[in-house]
């Protein structure tokens, strides 16, 4: 089955939480057979963690293999010529459930990438929220393909009792709002075609995943379509928008008048409405009557059920979920064949015409091997891990050599690259794994006996020219730290052994030994780090340890040019560098982020874009020599200096001197942010071997650090979007809540066809420790929040002046770090000419 | 007082006369062991000044050499170096910084490679620029010494490499940390200068269609151990060089510029 790559659907689920994921995901499962229909629904059979089914909470992506058969008349539909391999009905969908807190959407980010479609769920009450927004742009940013499915109607019908007309306007708003964001990202002109979702093409669905039931429109098109005698595309368009019917003169029309309705409500919203009154309200009679006409038959055992129990049955017998979704999925979402061909050029970070990426574009099981390692999935033999990925050229097999590449290989180099054999491939099936003997392009599996080369992620070839593929782009960051300590000193080791264990397991916590010995734990957000110490107590290093309160990641930055020209000599005395500090733009910093400014582009090109949206020089611009810290990150070093002989052979030196200097700012050690570094001139000794890196490289670190300290340096600090949901009561207490906490709301709105507001305000991370437990006690328990991180904000007040905030702040921290309390000394990094 | 003492090339006794008589009466005497290294070791030459000696490295030189001058205000402090004080280039900075705390500073005087490479037979007056030849790192490999030769054989001159030494300097890795890692002492051959020179030809060979002033055939003076009672020289082309193995350190290198009749004869006492 594998080898019929058209026959391959990728695919994620992806929502906000509690949008009711992985219990769809269920729907799906139960009709692969892999566990009793009954139960779906309940199961959360992806949930495969014992905390992930006692919180009802998604922690971790987990990835299914399933077989479908499509039925010919379905087939039809499926028009491309690479969406389908001819003559065969079977589909093999590889269904990745990823959680919808936002704490974890780093899992989000790594499901993405293998796959080519996701279902973005959406809970029709309380429609498109903050995380929807989140992965729907990054699915889009990865090229990926949506389709929508409106979730829990049965909650729309029973618990708000919405009339059938607005609910097709809670409909309406929701697609559009979906559109709107597809919109903003990309434009139907773009490589991956037409990407709007419509519900009158059958890339939306509808129903109740915890009930088991789901339609689209071409479900009830087809039940029409006789009846109309009109052709089923047809009818779907009909059945959509601003279609009415008038039942007395049997005639459409495209506004509502006095005796017509709409066509959807009609049709559709009507039967179900009429099945759900007269079940609920106990009307047996009719019941029995409707469930004739429908041509519903009841087994017999469900024949004496009542109330939301018979409901259930009849609905999942009148309009079982899985086949909806399926037909959603084999429909609208890609193949790899088709999918691979607009994705090689992000997915591939050498020249796009070389074979591995010939391979990738044409999904080529006999080009060489090109591999994403995207997560590490824990095994059941404690320590080890499979390597989960996408195979997007060639074929993986048991036994194969293959050239395994870290993130920071580079090509022709010895770098984080090893040559092992793989030992075994496997094929995930939720909480069971499969030995298999091979996998093709276009498939995802896990390989056994690679974890030790790679740290989390990596790419695996058999190709010896290949470039790296690119690395995933989180849309969080880890802002929120704890130090960890072993009770018992003696379990040091283990700690040690556990935290390298977390690392690999997470594709986003940073595990950190800080120089003066602490162990630091990293993660996105409070969720998020309780869920790794739980881990790293209980799985990983099995130690009972001691934590730190949480404290969050600062960033140092400049508020304005250096106030002289600084001057740093070498040890030897016999280098002079020249510098000046100066505040980046407004936006840049976040450019620089998003990777529109990176250090990979061409250096012409950036320097235009530089040049036209920030006024920088283009001259300057052109010589940008690094980014910092870690290669990437948002400070710029400038050489404005002319005619400098040797300049380039102390570049390397200087380079690494402002990664350090970047990476451990001079006030408390934190990252900078946001500061262009120039070099004005450079004094060199004319001998080689004394302007070694031993004299240049500390040398650079000061000149930087006098450069910051002449420049009013500052501090930023994190800050969450945070959104709200409540009813209008609680609308007061929420406000109190974020006032203490130095928090502003910029927007409040009223949930349409709901009593429920939605409250967006700005919070800085140091202040949401415990802010959900507030919200909840000031608000009796009926606000939910969810924080996002956001951006950088610049701390008011001069860390240089010991009465402010961030004179506070560099101190805390600085003890953390073991550093000397007080003031770096400027005299101490600037030199006298 | 603070004196800057050069104590030669070869062995203990190379130190001069004046300068002996200053290190007995001194209060305090520093070894300075990073420019350059004798080929006998810190005790033997403890046990013929008949005194102790401290050990300064760099980063005590370059650093911390306050602490060293402040006491030379008021007593008698004496700063070895191996060679002249003044061919090894940082110790122009180590008098400057004297003068300016006031410190009252006396230099005196030895033999260095510089004008020790004579024993080759080749006239000093027809040396061109000095240059160093550093050990290549990873991502660091700079060949501008390599212009400085050509430019020096094309008007003619010969040209002295210094060649690297490591004594206690910092791994690349730790040179970006607040604690250091020190690599272990490396001292560069001939035969390691000559190959480094060579890949340097070989890429300018392919960036150019011209005929390079220095290249494999031109020829060059191995010399290790000057002014030592081990010392030797060698005579031969440059692709040569890669392959002789003139023992322990320290060695120098020399290219030929072009060759007076006596030079020519000298030379040939080394092939």
């Amino acid at each position: 089955m594998m080898d019929k790559k058209r026959n391959i659907r990728n695919m994620s689920v992806i929502a906000h939480v509690d949008h009711g994921k992985s219990t769809l995901t269920d729907s799906l499962v139960s009709k692969a057979g892999i566990i009793a229909s009954a139960k779906a629904g309940e199961t959360r059979f992806t949930d495969t963690r014992k905390d992930e089914q006692e919180r009802c909470i998604t922690i971790k992506s987990t990835a299914i293999s399933m077989y479908f058969e499509v039925e010919d008349k379905d087939l039809v539909f499926i028009t491309n010529p690479d969406q389908r391999e001819k003559g065969e009905k079977g589909f093999l969908i590889n269904l990745i459930d990823s959680p919808g807190h936002v704490d974890f959407s780093s899992e989000v980010t790594a499901a993405l990438r293998v796959t080519d479609g996701a279902l973005v769920v959406v809970d029709c009450v309380s429609g498109v929220c903050v995380q929807t927004e989140t992965v729907l742009r990054q699915a889009i940013a990865e090229r990926i393909k949506p389709v929508l499915f409106m979730n829990k109607m049965d909650r729309a019908l029973l618990e708000l009792q919405l009339d059938p007309e607005d609910l097709y306007q809670t409909f309406q708003r929701i697609v559009e709002n979906v559109n709107v964001i597809i919109a903003t990202y990309s434009d139907d002109s773009g490589p991956m075609g037409e990407v709007r979702v419509d519900p009158s093409k059958g890339s939306v669905g509808f129903g109740s995943g915890l009930h088991g039931w789901a339609f689209t429109l071409k479900q009830f098109a087809e039940m029409y379509a006789e009846k109309f005698k009109i052709d089923v595309v047809k009818l779907m368009n009909r059945l959509w928008g601003e279609n009415f019917f008038n039942a007395k003169t049997k005639k459409w029309a495209k506004q509502k008048e006095e005796d017509n309705k709409r066509s959807f409500v009609m049709y559709i919203l009507d039967p179900i409405y009429k099945i759900f009154d007269s079940i609920m309200n106990f009307k047996k009679e009719e019941a029995a009557n409707l469930l004739q006409k429908l041509g519903i038959e009841l087994k017999p055992e469900d024949r004496d059920k009542d109330g939301k129990q018979l409901l259930k049955v009849v609905m999942r017998t009148w309009l079982p979920a899985g086949e909806a979704l399926l037909q959603m999925i084999a429909i609208h979402l890609p193949s790899p064949v088709v999918a691979q061909k607009y994705r090689m050029e992000m997915l591939y970070e050498g020249p796009h015409d070389d074979e591995a990426a010939i391979g990738i574009k044409n999904c080529d099981p006999n080009a060489p091997l090109m591999m994403y390692i995207s997560k590490m999935v824990p095994t059941s033999d404690k320590g080890r891990f499979y390597a989960f990925g996408r195979v997007f050229s060639g074929k993986v097999s048991t036994g194969m050599k293959a050239r395994i590449m870290g993130p920071n290989f580079v090509p022709g180099k010895k770098e984080d690259l090893y040559e092992k054999a793989i030992q075994r491939t496997i094929l995930m099936m939720g909480r069971y794994v499969e030995a298999i003997e091979d996998v093709p392009s276009g498939n995802i599996c896990g390989l056994v006996g690679v974890d030790q080369f790679l740290v989390k992620t990596g790419t695996i070839t058999t190709y010896k020219d290949a470039h790296n593929m690119r690395v995933m782009k989180f849309s969080v960051s880890p802002v929120v730290r704890v130090a960890v300590e072993p009770k018992n000193p003696a379990d040091l080791p283990k700690l040690v052994e556990g935290l390298k264990r977390l690392a690999k397991s997470d594709p986003m916590v940073q595990c950190i030994i800080e120089e003066s010995g602490e162990h630091i734990i990293a993660g996105a957000g409070e969720l998020h780090l309780e869920i790794c110490l739980k881990d790293l107590e209980e799985d990983h290093a099995c130690i009972p340890l001691k934590k730190s309160d949480p404290v969050v990641s600062y960033r140092e930055t400049v508020s304005a040019e250096s106030d002289q020209m600084c001057l740093s000599k070498s040890p030897n005395k016999h280098n002079r560098l020249f510098m000046k500090a100066c505040p980046m733009p407004d936006g840049l910093a976040e450019d620089i982020d998003a990777g529109d400014v990176n250090p990979r582009d061409d250096f012409k090109v950036r320097a235009r874009y530089l040049a036209e949206k920030y006024e920088y020089d283009v001259s300057e611009a052109r010589k940008i020599w690094s980014f910092g810290p870690d290669g990437t990150g948002p400070n710029l070093l400038i050489d404005c200096t002319k005619g400098v002989q040797y300049l380039n052979e102390i570049k390397d030196s200087v380079v690494a001197g402002f990664q350090w200097a970047t990476k451990e700012g001079v006030l408390s050690e934190e990252n900078m942010r946001g500061v262009r570094f120039n070099i004005y001139d450079v004094t060199l000794h004319s001998d080689a071997i004394h302007r070694g890196g031993g004299q240049i490289i500390p040398t650079t670190r000061r000149c930087l650090y006098a450069c910051i300290l002449t420049s009013s340096p500052r501090l930023m600090e994190p800050v969450y979007l945070c959104e709200i949901q409540c009813p209008e009561v609680a609308v007061g207490g929420i406000y109190g809540v974020l006032n203490r906490r130095r928090g502003h709301v910029f927007e409040e709105m009223q949930v349409a066809g709901t009593p429920m507001f939605v409250v967006k305000a700005y919070l800085p991370v140091n202040e949401s420790f415990g802010f959900t437990a507030d919200l909840r006690s000031n608000t009796g328990g009926q606000a939910f929040p969810q924080c996002v991180f956001d951006h950088w904000q610049v701390l008011p007040g001069d860390p240089m002046e010991p009465s402010s905030k961030p004179y506070a702040i560099v101190q805390d921290t600085r003890k953390r770090k073991g550093l000397k309390d007080g003031l770096p000394d400027l005299t101490q990094y600037l030199d006298k000419l | 007082m603070f004196f800057i003492v050069g104590i030669g090339l070869g062995g203990v006794k190379d130190i001069t006369v004046k300068g002996l008589e200053v290190v007995k009466s001194a209060d305090e005497v520093y070894l300075e062991n990073y420019t350059s290294i004798l080929s006998v070791g810190k005790e033997s030459l403890e046990e013929y000044y008949g005194r102790e000696l401290k050990l300064a490295d760099r980063e005590f030189v370059e650093q911390g050499c306050e602490e060293m001058l402040e006491k030379g205000r008021n007593s008698d402090v004496v700063l070895l170096v191996v060679g002249d004080p003044f061919s090894a280039t940082t110790h122009t900075d180590l008098v400057l910084r004297a003068k300016k705390a006031g410190v009252d500073t006396q230099v005196i005087h030895n033999a260095s490679i510089l004008n020790a490479v004579g024993c080759c037979g080749l006239q000093l007056y027809s040396f061109g620029e000095t240059v160093s030849i550093p050990f290549w790192m990873d991502g660091w490999s700079p060949d501008s010494f390599y212009d400085k030769i050509c430019h020096n054989k094309e008007r003619g001159l010969h040209t002295l490499c210094l060649l690297d030494i490591k004594v206690k300097e910092p791994t690349p890795e730790s040179l970006t940390k607040k604690k250091k890692d020190y690599l272990p002492p490396l001292f560069m051959s001939v035969s390691d200068a000559a190959e480094q020179l060579m890949e340097i030809v070989k890429k300018r060979s392919i960036e150019t269609d011209q005929q390079l002033p220095v290249d494999g055939e031109t020829n060059c003076v191995g010399l290790a151990r000057v002014g030592s009672e081990t010392q030797q020289i060698i005579y031969c082309s440059l692709n040569e060089m890669k392959h002789k193995n003139l023992g322990e350190p320290l060695h120098s290198l020399v290219i030929i510029g072009d060759l007076h009749p006596l030079e020519e004869e000298f030379l040939a006492l080394y092939l």
